[in-house]
């Protein structure tokens, strides 16, 4: 009776530092999403087509479908989070959505901070005003105030392209600068041609045109850096999805026009 | 999930905070004195001017008070042009912040001109100063004297709202601050530091006003 | 898009308003009872408890509430590692920002009580908290009333910054409804219209309750 315990003792110190040393299983985001099943994807609805409000108030847009699908997809309860433009990054950085499905073109500088997914879309970058405005070429927009919005591709491509002289009006989303250009407070914008295209439709009145391409690029979902297993999901779905016409019946119907072929990197 | 602090960023983007900072000290002080001004007017208009004028001053006063500095610059700036008038992006936000100060100020140098003993305005009627004379030499020193705490307070309040004329494209720290850390992705170092820098200017500005009320209403004069 | 304002919109606006208030609320009794811990601490005889609730009245005082927002927001899940939404972030920053005001006010209440009172307290041999809870605080916060309920007036319209970050209050909700319908010139007078609305009533409240106040404390002292 007396042997039992002492023999007991030394099995414990011999198999707990052996139970110590195994290594902590990091639970992954994809893990623990699907184990909450429940997935939060941050979205903005201010930025049309991509992200709207509908008219019962309810968030719309070709991502905001993108998002609903794959949730409905994965079987896991969806949750927005809706943010600014300029939200779009931090909110993902900062822990309080696991994936951000908003638009966001492929950039270099991006992806110092976050994963690019496989591209679900694409877009381009044009300068819009109004008929009376002149802008042909790059050279035109010298002396002219051109409204641009904060965290978008077009900050980050279109002062790069823009001659000295610029005068760029800086806003911090998309729905003021439209508003900058439809009230007067600047000359033209340079915004995705589907919002371009929103906002002349909107405002005929106006007469807004294309003025100047600036640039085409292809926008993907973003996760944090180290969620391999999601992106790897995602990646996957949007395979499966470009391959049945799914993304192009989704795009179709926000953007008027047809998804071009997308590549994979 | 671990973040790493990464103000270094910051801090190379310092002399551009700096500028920004340069710029909304620039705005305050203009907006202050504009205001004051502003609320000199409506102060004397309130104290003496008849029923009507009274009334739209009265209205303008509580207008302001009762709705938000920030809807107010977005109907400076998006609402105006609508039926022609349209202000750049800093004229909207100098025009909204002097407007705001007006009516706010003019409540308290109203205080201040209550404040002011009935004999002495008798006294300078019975001298036979004019209203408006009797303003410009007897009241309107004094009361700025008295209610000099709560103008200054005002005033502070002013510059901090300063922050929200971002949103309409002015160029001040705020909007600095959303430019730099929306390229960097670094929100919260940026925005400490940034908060750091309106404290600073709070302090300087109360330093400063502090050394305006000696200089204008304590040197030289018996207490 | 570009779809008329109709009855649809204004319903859009109507439905924010709850939105807003609550906020108001949560922030003024979140804040409340910061407020009267930081009023209470702000008046020891302890010094490092003075200093440090004056220190926290100073920043809060010191700094635009869109930073303390953007701190709050961005800071929280970078510090605490903490996911919030949008919501409660934004109510902690408004009751951080209230306790520090509600506190100041009611320290300046507290400091209005006349000496005696607290020295005719301690004759009776109640101890310091004793005489705190149940002669000072009594009295004081009478006198707070009226400033207390001005402040709810600038909460209300505080909580307009909120749009900034995306969350939907009355303002954001303003400005979604322009960017559909593309008329910023009927949408934010209205959206100012409702802030009007709920202000003014208070405002009003506040003025009355002053008077009465001022009037009774008249009465009141004896001494």
């Amino acid at each position: 009776m007396k042997m039992r315990p002492k023999w007991l003792a030394v099995v414990l110190m011999l198999v707990l530092p052996a139970l110590a040393a195994m290594p902590a299983y990091a639970e992954s985001t994809l893990d623990k999403i699907l184990k909450e099943k429940k997935i939060r994807v941050a979205i903005d609805v201010g930025n049309p087509p991509f992200g709207i409000l509908g008219k019962d108030g309810q968030p719309d847009g070709s991502d905001v479908a993108v998002a609903r699908q794959m949730a409905k997809d994965m079987g896991v309860e969806l949750e927005f989070v809706q943010v600014p433009s300029t939200g779009r990054i931090p909110a993902l950085l900062a822990g309080r959505a696991d994936v951000t499905i908003a638009s966001i073109s492929v950039t270099t500088d991006r992806a110092k901070a976050v994963m690019y997914c496989h591209p679900n879309g694409a877009l381009s970058i044009v300068i819009f005003g109004p008929q009376g405005v002149a802008i042909t070429t790059p050279a035109d927009l010298a002396g002219k105030r051109i409204g641009i919005t904060r965290a978008t591709l077009e900050e980050a491509t279109v002062p790069k392209m823009a001659p000295p002289g610029t005068n760029i009006v800086w806003f911090d989303e998309i729905g003021a600068t439209i508003q900058a250009l439809l009230s007067g407070q600047v000359d033209a914008v340079a915004m995705t041609s589907f919002a371009g295209k929103t906002v002349a439709d909107g405002n005929p009145d106006k007469k807004i045109e294309t003025k100047l391409a600036v640039t085409t690029a292809y926008y993907a979902p973003i996760v944090r850096h180290g969620d391999f297993e999601l992106r790897e999901w995602i990646n996957t779905w949007i395979f499966i999805n470009t391959n049945n016409g799914v993304l192009a019946a989704l795009y179709k119907k926000g953007t008027g026009v047809d998804l071009p072929p997308l590549p994979i990197f | 999930m671990n973040y790493v602090f990464q103000f270094n960023v910051v801090w190379e983007h310092l002399p551009e905070l700096l500028a920004g900072a340069l710029l909304t000290i620039q705005l305050s002080a203009t907006a202050m004195a504009l205001g004051l001004g502003v609320a000199i007017v409506c102060a004397y208009g309130q104290s003496a001017g008849p029923r009507p004028v009274r009334a739209l001053i009265s209205g303008y006063v509580e207008l302001i008070r009762n709705t938000p500095f920030l809807v107010q610059i977005f109907i400076f700036y998006f609402s105006l042009p609508v039926i022609g008038i349209r202000l750049t992006a800093n004229g909207a936000a100098l025009a909204a912040m002097t407007i705001n100060l007006g009516a706010y100020a003019s409540e308290i140098i109203r205080a201040g001109i209550e404040a002011i003993p009935r004999g002495q305005v008798e006294a300078a009627r019975a001298l036979g100063l004019k209203p408006l004379q009797t303003f410009r030499l007897i009241i309107i020193f004094p009361a700025i004297k008295t209610v000099y705490p709560a103008l200054a307070s005002q005033f502070i309040l002013l510059m901090l709202s300063s922050s929200v004329v971002s949103t309409i494209s002015a160029v001040e720290l705020t909007a600095i601050t959303n430019s730099l850390q929306s390229t960097t992705f670094r929100s919260f170092e940026f925005y400490f530091v940034a908060t750091g820098l309106y404290l600073a200017m709070a302090l300087g500005f109360k330093a400063a006003l502090s050394t305006i009320y000696w200089a204008v209403f304590q040197r030289g004069r018996a207490a | 898009m570009g779809r008329s304002f109709g009855f649809d919109e204004f319903l859009y606006l109507l439905l924010a308003i709850p939105w807003t208030l609550l906020l108001s609320l949560g922030a003024m009794i979140g804040g409340g009872i910061l407020g009267l811990v930081i009023a209470v601490l702000r008046v020891s005889p302890y010094r490092p408890l003075r200093w440090l609730t004056t220190g926290y009245i100073e920043l809060f005082q010191g700094t635009p509430v869109l930073m303390q927002l953007f701190v709050v927001y961005y800071g929280l899940a970078v510090l605490f590692n903490l996911q919030v939404a949008p919501w409660p972030a934004v109510l902690l920053a408004f009751t951080l920002y209230s306790g520090a005001f509600l506190g100041e006010i009611w320290r300046g209440s507290i400091q209005a009580i006349p000496r005696p009172q607290w020295e005719a307290a301690e004759c009776l041999t109640l101890s310091y908290p004793k005489q705190l809870w149940y002669v000072i605080l009594p009295q004081a916060a009478r006198i707070s009333i009226p400033p207390t309920v001005g402040f709810a007036v600038q909460l209300i319209k505080t909580t307009s910054i909120a749009a900034i970050i995306g969350f939907v209050e009355l303002t954001r909700a303003g400005q979604l409804m322009t960017n559909t319908t593309f008329k910023p010139m009927i949408i934010y007078p209205i959206v100012a219209g409702l802030y009007f609305m709920m202000c003014w009533p208070l405002s009003l409240l506040a003025q009355r309750l002053e008077r009465r106040i001022d009037a009774t404390l008249g009465v009141k002292r004896h001494f």
